[in-house]
């Protein structure tokens, strides 16, 4: 779900760790442990690999030992700001297979963007660019899902208005659901972007306060370890 | 019609428009010119993540060695 599933929806990202979402069920961890064992891992950084930090939106964070990958970071997590529930991500995954027969389980495109929705300046430019992407490739014949998913996370005020050209219907309809598509429809490029940085400031400024108290506990967490004799 | 190489230059454009195997692929050739140059697996400090800790331990480059390193400095 992270740099190297944006890689393969089309962004071009230099991602040096894996990063998992997994369903946070028992059985599920015991399976987790087993694979985590095969690669040597080791817990590096607080919270430890306990179910009840995952269910609280923490991640895991990992490091391999094993000989082929040494080194290598995984970092596990099962809940994500405004993203559904594991039970409803999987349904909708994408799975690539590689000629050397693996295949790989994607967190689908959609659930991929809102899950990049942080306050971190790096992960802006990538959602415009994994949307983008996704629009120059599926524009010619697109379903009527594939348009809404554009008027809705298309952060490129030039595309957004192209779109709106053919599909004007679709955007209108979508007003309620994100306002700045009624300046799409009036075709007011400069006031587009405005609205989307601010589209943006709010976003990241709600991940700032939803992380606040996960950030508190992580503090606490790190104390706590640092007391350890 | 706004063409992809208009909006974000050759490139990306290219980079776009590949399969998702053609982007592992090459996204393997980055990896292995990473690696022969020394390159660490760890990731670059993140410190706008929440998850960012200070104090979690760094690895060792893969082949034990310091990684990349300036050999000659050009003038400002």
């Amino acid at each position: 779900m992270g740099g190297q599933a944006c890689v393969l929806y089309g962004a071009a990202e230099f991602s040096r760790d894996t990063d998992l979402a997994i369903l946070a069920s028992p059985e599920n961890l015991s399976r987790l442990r087993a694979a985590l064992a095969d690669l040597q891992a080791e817990v590096i950084a607080v919270p430890p690999f306990e179910l009840k930090h995952l269910r609280k939106g923490h991640a895991i964070h990992f490091r391999c030992h094993t000989p082929e990958a040494d080194g290598m970071r995984v970092d596990v997590m099962t809940r994500m700001r405004g993203v559904d529930v594991f039970a409803r991500l999987w349904p909708r995954r994408t799975t690539l297979g590689a000629e050397d027969g693996t295949s790989y389980e994607l967190m689908s495109l959609p659930d991929l963007v809102k899950a990049k929705k942080t306050q971190r300046d790096k992960d802006w430019p990538m959602i415009r660019r994994l949307v983008e992407a996704d629009y120059f490739r599926q524009r010619d014949k697109p379903t009527q899902q594939q348009v809404g998913f554009w008027f809705l996370e298309l952060r490129t005020p030039e595309l957004l208005i192209e779109l709106a050209e053919t599909h004007a219907q679709i955007c209108r309809r979508l007003i309620k659901q994100r306002s700045l598509l009624k300046l799409v429809a009036a075709g007011k490029e400069n006031d587009l972007t405005a609205a989307l940085a601010e589209e943006e400031r709010l976003e990241r400024e709600a991940d700032r306060e939803y992380w606040m108290p996960l950030k508190a506990e992580l503090e606490e967490l790190r104390r706590a370890r640092l007391r350890k004799p | 019609m706004i063409t992809a190489e208009q909006l974000v230059g050759e490139e990306l454009a290219e980079w776009y428009l590949l399969t998702p195997q053609e982007r592992w692929q090459e996204s393997g050739k980055l990896w292995a010119i990473f690696f022969s140059l020394g390159g660490s697996l760890d990731p670059e400090p993140d410190t706008q993540s929440p998850f960012f800790d200070p104090d979690a331990p760094s690895s060792r480059s893969l082949d034990g060695r310091s990684g990349l390193r300036s050999i000659r400095r050009g003038g400002v």
